[in-house]
This record gives structure tokens, sequence and C-alpha cells, in this order.
């Protein structure tokens, strides 16, 4: 079963950018088809964390090339997945927590939320359809 | 040398931590040399431009024109040009402290050689800028300067004619070569500010204004002393004596102290030869150079956090090369890399917490490899025992060594704390390896490898990326900052922190992480207020008494009082070597046409002798060889002699056309020379021959010159 599928509509428009959300899809996906024991759920998790620590850190330089006005809160949004990435990561290091569905669940739902909301403001910037990046004129 | 370098090494590590107890660590004036140097240029350019609205450019008026802007507006012009002398003087102190400074640092090895060879050529516009300043002024001291200057040129050998011959005396004085002087006050310092754009061209984030509190206390300390201590003129000008006693700024005129001891032609080649050496320095042994950053293309992806923040701007993001749909790569330039590892701390792959993949970040020291440090903080923090374990990263610069590791204190040494990447701390403290993370850097603005402080402090407060994670707590870092000379101040430090770690209690009870400047562990313990401001305005003050003092103190003494300058001086076309003959009537038929001409001369003069016999007895005789690639130029002398006061019979000889039998020219004369007169023997094939003194004036007069 996949988590979280690709899907043309979070495209962004920045090709690097989406190149790295598909291959983050990807790595979430195998995660969670291979996770079993804590063990291998925990490297999983790093692996994941420094993939999506590298990824925002591209995004955000992105944005900030384009003088995207709704950075702040976007790198917000990014800044708490990956507090609660490392709660995770945390809960799951210590032996508790139910990994897979727990981990798996929380991940999907960010990213479709953030694909919603975040990204899909940032794609309408980048496509010119709204100069104001979501800004309240 | 070696010993020199650690002997001065030493002293301005103690003078940092002395001055840091009155200063701080911020206003620091030692680690803000270069800013105040910046500071201190715009101060003298601003108060250089208004006394130049108020100056009359002219031999007479401008010493008029300073006198009267003093005296008119004591509380504006008078200031100004205080200000102008005595900023300038602070200029030349703090520049000359800033050289010695890095260079006892060792901060202008390898691939940091860039500002150090660029500083060179700044020493020498420094000078020019200030000698062509009091030039300016025309008093006594400008006088000197000039006569002198001019002299010391000549020695150079560059000029056809003595370039001193325009200062002889009051009547060959002419205002041409004295605009040429405001020309070159003016372009000087321009060059001078190029020079200083370029000095700091490699520098990311290279700092060019001081902290404010310190740009006050500076400027207040320089107006305070202009009002107490008015810069002013000496005596105006008068060629026909020679200053003796002068009022000197040993700032910028002390090597005109050496002149008369060295002599011209030594004391270039000093000066020459020395800037050569200084220059060189950077490449003298020992030669000490890390393997540069690596860049690993599998693991980056062009996000340039690595080149935000390197101190050496030694990373460009370039063009993917690697197929991969990214724009941007890292490149590292190897020759300008100084292997500090403050990049390594910067990218966002440098996570500990990669299990499955090799723990590579995209930019690595290959001498520091992340992976070593990871498996080396876990080794030494696996053997820690008991409450309040402390893992402690330090720098190659700082106090700290491996001595401090103990039963319960892991200490890892770095290039640079920069290099600890945030995610290590979190990792470490959340992973519990340790309750406490202690970095240690070498100096509190004024890192070695010049940003990693402020780039370790915004990193952990959250100001900058990589930022280390809000629910880290705080409280279980510390920061500290102290030069090699301080190793107790860590070691208590540590002990204070390690009080914190096993009691959280004391600084806990807040909900949210206290900031960083909290859990800051300053470098010497809290002192009082007053005592601190007492140090401060203490050190004020005693600067610029200093800069007070020797802008005119001690008095130089030029010349002795009982005796009297002679200048034997002459431009004269010797004989041509063949004296010139008629064209024949078929030599000319021969030329063609255009270069038929009366008389045909052989190119080529004779030399010039000059003989002068004092009372009798000789006192100079020299050949003056004919200028120009023929030699068929002018021949020309500039010869200063010292006599004493009194009645002389002078004899005085010349020949210009290769005869020995005879001298062409002969002059004999008793004359009376005052103490400190400046008299003229010139001679003047159109006025008839030798003139002497103020005879020259009525000759003149007479028009017997062309």
């Amino acid at each position: 079963m996949t988590l979280l599928e690709w899907r043309d509509e979070f495209r962004i428009g920045i090709e690097e950018v989406d190149h790295e959300h598909r291959a983050l899809i990807a790595l979430i996906n195998a995660a969670h088809a291979h996770g079993v024991g804590a063990d291998t759920v925990e490297a999983a998790l790093g692996e994941i964390y420094a993939a999506i620590t590298a990824h925002f850190a591209l995004e955000e330089k992105d944005m900030r090339a384009l003088n995207y006005p709704s950075l702040p809160a976007h790198k917000t949004d990014h800044e708490s997945l990956l507090d609660d990435l490392r709660e995770i990561m945390e809960a799951v290091a210590d032996g508790h927590a139910p990994p897979e569905t727990e981990f798996g669940n929380r991940l999907s739902d960010w990213f479709a939320v953030h694909f919603r909301t975040h990204d899909a403001q940032l794609h309408r910037f980048v496509a010119g359809l709204d100069p104001k990046g979501g800004l309240q004129p | 040398m070696k010993h020199l370098k650690r002997a001065l090494h030493a002293f301005f590590l103690r003078l940092e931590t002395l001055l840091e107890a009155g200063f701080g660590p911020r206003l620091n004036p030692l680690t803000q040399l270069g800013t105040l140097g910046w500071y201190l240029f715009w101060i003298v350019v601003a108060s250089g431009i208004y006394v130049y609205v108020f100056f009359d450019t002219g031999v007479t008026q401008a010493w008029q024109s300073l006198e009267r802007m003093g005296r008119v507006q004591p509380y504006a012009g008078g200031i100004m040009r205080s200000l102008h002398r005595y900023a300038s003087d602070a200029l030349v102190v703090v520049v000359l402290v800033h050289a010695v400074r890095e260079f006892a640092m060792d901060r202008m090895r390898g691939n940091r050689w860039f500002p150090w060879l660029t500083g060179v050529p700044l020493l020498w516009f420094l000078y020019v800028s200030g000698i062509t300043g009091y030039w300016l002024v025309w008093d006594r001291l400008a006088q000197f300067v000039a006569v002198e200057t001019t002299q010391w040129l000549d020695a150079l050998g560059i000029f056809a004619e003595p370039i001193a011959r325009n200062f002889l005396d009051e009547q060959t004085l002419s205002g041409r070569f004295f605009t040429l002087m405001v020309y070159m006050h003016i372009a000087v310092p321009l060059m001078m500010l190029l020079a200083m754009w370029i000095h700091i061209q490699r520098h990311a984030h290279a700092r060019v204004n001081p902290p404010r509190g310190l740009a006050v206390g500076t400027l207040a300390a320089l107006v305070l002393l202009s009002l107490a201590w008015p810069a002013v003129s000496q005596p105006p000008a008068d060629l026909d004596s020679v200053p003796a006693r002068l009022g000197f700024d040993w700032f910028y005129l002390a090597v005109y102290r050496l002149l008369p001891h060295l002599g011209g032609a030594t004391l270039w080649a000093l000066l020459i030869g020395g800037s050569l050496l200084l220059a060189a320095l950077p490449w003298l042994p020992p030669l000490r150079k890390g393997a540069p950053a690596r860049v690993d293309l599998a693991n980056c992806n062009g996000c340039a956090r690595c080149f935000a923040d390197c101190p050496f701007g030694a990373i460009t993001m370039v063009p993917r090369t690697d197929g991969l749909p990214y724009e941007q790569q890292a490149e590292v330039h190897a020759d300008l890399c100084m292997s500090c590892g403050i990049c390594v701390g910067a990218c966002p792959t440098a996570t500990p917490f990669r299990r499955a993949s090799a723990l590579v970040a995209g930019i690595e020291l290959p001498d520091r490899p992340l992976a070593g440090l990871r498996e080396e903080v876990t080794a030494a923090t696996t053997r820690l025992e008991g409450p309040g374990r402390i893992v402690v990263f330090h720098c190659a610069h700082d106090a700290t060594d491996a001595a401090l590791a103990d039963a319960s204190t892991a200490v890892v040494g770095l290039p640079c704390v920069g290099q600890v990447p945030p995610p290590f701390i979190d990792w470490i403290l959340s992973r519990r390896l340790a309750e406490g993370v202690f970095l240690s850097g070498c100096s509190a603005h004024d890192c070695y490898e010049r940003l990693g402080d402020r780039w370790t402090e915004q990193r952990i407060a959250g100001t900058r990326d990589p930022r280390l994670r809000d629910r880290v707590p705080k409280s279980s870092i510390a920061l500290h900052w102290a030069n090699a000379s301080r190793r107790q101040s860590v070691a208590a430090a540590l002990d204070r922190f390690r009080d914190r770690v096993r009691h959280p209690a004391v600084v806990a009870g807040t909900a949210s992480a206290p900031r960083v400047d909290d859990t800051l562990v300053s470098g010497p313990g809290p002192r009082p207020s007053a005592w601190r401001i007492a140090l401060q305005v203490g050190c004020y003050a005693a600067f610029v008494a200093a800069l007070g003092y020797f802008a005119t103190q001690p008095a130089y003494t030029a010349l002795p009082g009982d005796v009297a300058v002679l200048k034997l001086a002459f431009s004269h076309a010797g004989a041509p070597l063949k004296p010139c003959r008629r064209h024949t009537a078929q030599e000319l038929a021969d030329l063609p046409f255009a270069e038929r001409s009366a008389t045909t001369c052989e190119r080529g003069r004779w030399p010039v002798r000059l003989e002068l016999d004092v009372d009798g007895r000789p006192r100079y005789a020299g050949t003056h060889e004919p200028a120009g690639l023929w030699n068929d130029g002018p021949s020309s002398a500039y010869v200063p002699l010292v006599l004493p006061a009194g009645t002389h019979r002078l004899d005085v000889r010349l020949r210009d056309d290769g005869d020995e039998r005879r001298y062409g020219y002969v002059a004999s004369r008793e004359v009376t020379l005052a103490a400190g007169q400046n008299f003229v023997i010139e001679f003047d094939a159109n006025a008839g021959g030798f003139v002497f003194g103020h005879a020259r004036k009525a000759g003149a007069k007479e028009g017997a010159r062309p």
C-alpha cells in the first residue's frame, strides 16, 4: 500500500523542488513499506529527516530568490514538521510509540495539508497567478 | 622571528583580555582595529572636506587661510582642523597595530595572503597622504617636509633635474609644485580608499563599521582632544632661513628623523626592501595548510547554505554538472579555502541521525569528516560517568585543551566550533549522550576563522539557518569565547555550566527556552559597571593624550643653533663636445629638402665641473653629467652644505667645456652667515656667472634670464 501518491497538482513549477518532492514521497513510501522493527524505523526516519531538512533548505533558498512574500509562514510550517518528526524519532528511539502507523499517518497528513495550502500558494505565485504570494492587500 | 611572533601573540592575547574587562567583548577596540581604521578614515575625509572649503591654495594664502579659519571659527573650523590631524594620527596607530596584530595572530598565512598583501601599499598611501597634508599648511614644518622630501626624492635619481631646486629660497619658490601637493593630498587618499576596498574583497561579511558605542566614544575623545589642545600651524614658512627646532608629528614624520643618519638612498632601500619583505611574509615558512573542503554531489542539492556562511568567499554556487534536475551545486575554490569547516556546520545533510546511509555531508573537511566526529563523540561519551556529563567542542585557537577531559567531561577538538552542525547538539542532548554541550571558541567578535562565533551564536539562537531546533533546551548549551591566554576562565566557566546542568531548577521554571545570551557563559566575571566605565574612560584618555603629545612633541632639532646652510645650485648646459659647423654646399644639396639646415651639430655635451672652497679649503668638488638619453641636456646641481655661522671666504669655480687647464667661471666673495640662514649661490650663465644670495633678485629683475 502506498501512503502518499504523487499527483501532478502537487507541482510547484520549480523543477528542482518538484524533483525532490517526488523523491521524498518515494522515500517515505519505501520506509512505510519496509518498516518492521523499531531499529529499521529509526534508521529510515533518520534518512527521511536528513532528506527533508535538505529539501526545505533548498525550497527556502528558492523562495528567497523569488522574494516570495509568504516565506516566513511557509518556513514556520517546515519547522513544525521537522519538530514533529524529531519527536517521533525520539519516541521510536526510546522504544515506545507505535511506529509505522503513527509516523506514516502524521507525515502523510502533514504533506497533504502542506501541499494543499503552502505549496499550492507558492505554485500560484511561481505561475504568476498571485503576485502577492497570498499576502492580504 | 618565531620567538618575536610568540611574544607578540601572548602580548596581544593579554591586552585583549585586559581591554575586554573594560569594554566587554563587543566593544573591544583591539578586535575592532579594522573597522576603527575605516571609521577614522571617514572622520579624516569629512573634516578634510570642511577644511578644504576655507583653504586657499597659494604660497602665502595657505598659511593665512588656515590661521584665520582657526581664529574666526575655533568652534567649527578649528575643531575640524584638529580632528583632521588627530584622526589621521590615530589612523596611523590603528593601522600599525592592526598590521602587527594580524601578523602576531598568524592571520596572513596561506590562503589569507590577499588582505595582507593588499595592506602593504595601504601603508604607503597612508604615509604619502599624511606627508602631503603637512606640506599644504606651508608653515615651518611644511617647509622642512618640503625640502627634506624633495631632497630625499632626488636621492632616487629618477628626476632629470633635482626637484629640491623648487625650494631653494623664497625667491625661486613658485606655487606650481605646491598646487601639485593639493592634488596629491586629494588623489592619494582616493587611491587609498580604493585600496581599502580591495583589501577586504576576499572577506565575506567584511565589517567596515565599528559598533556604535566604540564609534561614539572614539569621536567624543577626539573632539575633546581637539578642544583641549587644538592643532595649530607653526610660524609661516620662510625659505631664507632653515627651521632649527620643530614641533614634530612622530606618527607620520618619524622616518625623517632617520634621514640624516642613513642618507636618502639607504632609507629608500630600507623602506622598499622592507615593504617587499613584508609583502612576502605570507609565503615564508612555516607554511600550514589543511586540505580544502570537498563537495559531495550525492548529498548536495544546491541549497547554498555553505555559500552563505563561508567567511572567506571560498564557495560559489555553479550550474549543476551531474545531470540531476538541480539548478546549482556548491564549488570550493581550493586556493581560498581555509579548511575551517564552518561550511560543514551549515550543511543540512550534516545530521548524525542518518543511520541507513553513510554519514557524509554535502560538504566535508577531508581532514575532519563528520562520520569520524560522530564516532569520536559516541566513544567519548560512552565512558562518561555521573551527573553533569558534558561534551566540550573546542576550536584550534581557544583556551581549551584535551587536559580538561575527565570522568564526566569529553573534549572534542575541531578547526572551528562553527563546524559543529546544530543537529549534533540536538543528537547529543536528546540521546542523552551527555547532559550539556559546551562550545568553546577562540574570541568573541574576533574568531580566528572570522565568523565562526557569530554563525554559531545565531544558529543556536535560532536566527540563522541551520537553526538549532526550538525544543532543544538552551540551558543545556553554553557558548564560551576565550582566547588561549585564559585557561583558568574556561575551567571556571565549565564548572559553572556543570552546576547549572546538574541543578536545572536554578534556571528552569520558565516555560520558554532562555535566550542564548542567558546561557552564554561570558569570559571574565561581571565587574562593577563604574569600574568598567572608568577603565574605558582611562583607555580613551590615555590614547588621545598620547595622540596629542606625539603629534608635536618631543620637538625635533633639525639644525643645531650655530650653523647656516649654504646651497649651491645650477641648471646649465655644458658646451657641445664638438662645436657646430656649417653644412657645405654639397652636403646641403645631398640632404633631403625637409632636413636641410645651415649647421650640423653632434649630440653630446661636456659635463659641468663645480668646485667650492670655504676659507681656502676645498669643501665641494663635483662633476655633473648632462641629462638626457643623448647626454645633450643641461647639467644640474643642488648641493646643500652646512657651515658654521660667521664670516667665510667663498671661492667657486665652474668649468663647462672640458678644458682641464682653466675654469670658465670663477667667483670669490666674503659673506657673513647668520645662524639658521639659508644662503644660495646659484650659477646662471644668462646672469653672467655666479650670483650670491639675494643679489640674484636684482639680476632677475633686470631680466637677465631669457
